[in-house]
């Protein structure tokens, strides 16, 4: 089927680095003595926790339950006893409750599952999505269950492949090893939504993948490689042509509905094998550790394991990164433990980070030239700078998805996405 | 463990920087300055290296007079000023340098200091300040701002060209771009500089264009806008000398057109935000250029570029980017109309 693809000409094409991982195939981490399981690893309320400290617990058991619609359940990852509830740091450095698994050191029991569906009506996928904890894996960690249950009309189904953060190539492997279940789990993903229109948007400097989906006779759009692609609103118009209103628009509002491929895998193993979601594939990468790997991990794995696993972090490091170079969060040590939404670990060495040293503004105007949503950030810097709140909101600052093009590109080095937060954080507490 | 950088996104930034741009731009300044030397002789030479060296002095002094320390200043130097000095230098005829060696000293004092680090230094000024150095020069030293010379190369069709006026000049006097060819001049001579009279950079659209097209390679300046000003120019002065398209190639050919719209006019600081705003702000560059050469009878591209400088904060007001994904608002009076 031709597809008319919508030029995406804005963004910037960063360094990609993705050469380090994307031949490397998917490697299985092996069993730890602790993991650490977060309540809250989704947007929405945490999770309620159901077990009690010293109960055993099977892999796949659920260990705490959804709280309200916007919730996720959560499954325990390996056979153990629970050695309490602590209260850890998580990701971005807000303190909250995590779950102390100590693993036993036989893993080899029969972990739980739900019973695998046949032929699964509608009502069946999105029962079992929610029941197996789905969460949209492309980051953001949203319950997929309520995605796949939309209450507007939605005729097509977008699925992100487009991996656009430079390092990561979590999704590109799970695409090229295990391509017969990611399109299974595209395919449940359309039923329950009742559409027969399905795009795989996925960057051209992906093309394995690409000629993998290509045989499936899906409509698969090769975009071309230009961060932020794989960003919700810009895959949108560049496999439709439809542009998501600003102000709090949602891609249903223009019928789309937009899955990541880890979530139509995930998808895919809980229907068809029962499984609930406690791993995922994560790329450990960056030139501050030494074997750069696409892993297999288990939900609440400290980070520490993982760097051990490839070798331990180097000294020449500055910088862990959680998520991408783009938009992850930097950490401030390596005890955090992973999360569902978690897609890449990256030990930065000053050499990659860039240099940043902020000088005045030029007004080169490049910033603007780069911002996928259209928006003025020198303006928005300006502003907010002067505690201008009213003007710097008037550029367009509430309209930023925060992907960092503007502050990338900056000749200048301005904190210009710093400052669009600081904006933002404004106005949240002025609502209040 | 080793203490970790802890920041917010992005993590890591592209390689461009202020510095590297300027660098860039100086280094697209060489074959100009080569060029001039080669066409006008040591007085050429002199002047760039002395505006040069006068622009970038004046900054550093005036920033220890503000108490900045000097290895701040060192660590913070962005080659901004060097650019000034040298677009300064080009911008003066090849006088005789015994004579008038304080013309570039004092330019680039006044430019630098007068237009650039009162208003707060690198990004800061409102107008570029080798336009403001340049106008400085002309209406205060005028003499020796009007000293001709007959370049080292004569032109191709080797005939005399009448002294203490640059062909521009002419062909404006006589209200006619023909007179250039009258002169005995061809496109030719005005394109490689051989014959023509002008300021050191000015006269050899070669060494210029080769150094804007390293400026668009290395995607400093974006191709479209000076070809927007240079377009402009061409075909407003062939609308108003009646659909004569005999006269665009001798009116882009000569004077300052294309050292102003290469490296002049497409200054960062001075230029729009918005690629809208940067379009009708180099169409409007044309437009002026044009009628006003044709109004006045003398060269303008400075004086259009300084008053175009003047009006990019009003441009920058009135054209901004829509966010992507605005909805168009229902006119709620058509509706009303319509029942």
């Amino acid at each position: 089927m031709e597809l008319k693809q919508f030029r995406f000409t804005k963004g910037v094409h960063p360094k990609d680095n993705k050469s380090l991982t994307s031949n490397s195939s998917i490697q299985v981490m092996p069993p730890c003595t602790d993991y650490y399981v977060a309540l809250s690893q989704h947007i929405g309320a945490p999770a309620v926790c159901i077990v009690e400290v010293g109960d055993c617990v099977i892999a796949g058991q659920m260990v705490a339950s959804a709280k309200g619609k916007i919730s996720a359940n959560i499954f325990s990852p390996v056979f153990g006893k629970i050695d309490g509830i602590v209260k850890r740091k998580n990701n971005s450095g807000i303190v909250g409750d995590y779950i102390h698994i100590k693993a036993d050191a036989d893993q080899s029991g029969q972990p739980f599952t739900f019973p695998p569906l046949v032929n699964p009506t509608r009502e069946d996928i999105i029962k079992r999505v929610e029941d197996a904890g789905i969460v949209g894996l492309g980051g953001a960690g949203f319950s997929s269950a309520v995605k796949i249950s939309p209450n507007k009309p939605v005729d097509t189904l977008i699925i992100n492949a487009a991996e656009c953060e430079p390092y990561l190539n979590c999704d590109n492997r799970l695409i090229l090893e295990h391509t017969d279940q990611v399109a299974e789990g595209i395919k449940l993903l359309a039923q329950a939504l009742g559409v027969n229109r399905v795009i795989i948007g996925i960057e051209d400097n992906k093309i394995d993948a690409y000629h993998k989906f290509t045989d499936y006779g899906f409509a698969v759009m090769l975009l071309k490689t230009r961060y932020p692609q794989g960003a919700e609103k810009v895959l949108i118009y560049s496999c439709t042509g439809r542009r998501v209103p600003n102000k709090g628009g949602l891609p249903m509002d223009v019928g789309v509905v937009v899955n990541n491929v880890a979530t139509a895998y995930a998808t895919w193993d809980a229907i068809a094998n029962g499984n609930p979601l406690y791993k995922r594939v994560l790329t450990v990468s960056g030139k501050g550790i030494p074997n750069d790997e696409n892993l297999w991990v288990l939900n609440g794995t400290l980070h520490h394991d993982i760097f051990t696993f490839c070798g331990g972090i180097q000294p020449d490091t500055v910088k862990i990164v959680s998520g991408g170079p783009m938009m992850g969060v930097a950490l401030a040590d390596d005890s955090g433990a992973t999360v569902k939404a978690e897609s890449g670990l990256l030990c930065l060495t000053a050499e990659e980070l860039g240099d940043a040293n902020t000088t005045n503004c030029l007004n080169c105007g490049k910033c603007a030239e780069v911002c996928p949503m259209h928006l003025m950030p020198m303006y928005i810097d300006l502003y907010t700078l002067a505690d201008d709140t009213e003007n710097a909101v008037k550029y367009g600052a509430m309209d930023c998805f925060e992907c960092g093009c503007c502050a990338y590109i900056c000749p200048a080095k301005r904190h210009l996405l710093q400052s669009i937060r600081l904006t933002k954080k404004r106005v949240r507490e002025a609502k209040k | 463990m080793q203490k970790l950088k802890y920041s917010t996104s992005p993590h890591i930034r592209s390689p461009l920087s202020t510095r590297r741009i300027m660098i860039d731009v100086c280094i697209a300044m060489l074959p100009v300055c080569i060029m001039g030397c080669v066409l006008f002789g040591w007085n050429a030479l002199w002047i760039i290296i002395t505006a040069s060296v006068s622009a970038v002095l004046a900054e550093v002094v005036y920033r220890l007079i503000a108490r900045v320390p000097f290895k701040q200043i060192m660590q913070e130097f962005d080659f901004t000023s060097l650019v000034t000095g040298m677009l300064l230098g080009v911008n003066m005829p090849a006088f005789n340098y015994a004579q008038g060696w304080y013309v570039p000293i004092l330019a680039s004092m006044f430019s630098i200091i007068i237009a650039k680090m009162i208003f707060g230094g690198t990004g800061r000024n409102l107008v570029n300040p080798a336009i403001v150095g340049r106008i400085f020069a002309v209406l205060s030293f005028t003499r020796v701002m009007t000293q001709w010379v007959q370049p080292n190369l004569p032109a191709f069709s080797n005939e005399i060209i009448p002294a203490g006026a640059t062909p521009l000049s002419q062909m404006l006097s006589q209200s006619s771009y023909t007179a250039v060819h009258s002169m005995g001049l061809s496109n030719l001579d005005l394109f490689l500089g051989t014959g023509i009279q002008g300021v050191i950079g000015e006269t050899c659209k070669v060494a210029l264009l080769l150094g804007g097209i390293y400026l668009v390679i290395r995607s400093v300046i974006d191709i479209r806008l000076p070809l927007v000003y240079i377009g402009m120019t061409g075909l407003v002065t062939v609308i108003i000398n009646g659909f004569n398209f005999y006269y665009f190639l001798p009116s882009i050919l000569s004077g300052g057109l294309f050292l102003g719209a290469i490296f002049m006019s497409t200054d960062y600081v001075t230029t729009p935000n918005t690629k809208v705003g940067n379009y009708l702000y180099f169409a409007l560059l044309g437009i002026l250029t044009a009628l006003l050469r044709k109004a006045t009878g003398m060269e303008v591209v400075s004086f259009v570029i300084l008053f175009m400088n003047l009006l990019v904060p009003l441009i920058d007001k009135f054209i901004v980017n829509k966010p992507f994904g605005t909805q168009k608002k229902v006119n709620s009076n058509k509706e009303v109309a319509k029942q």
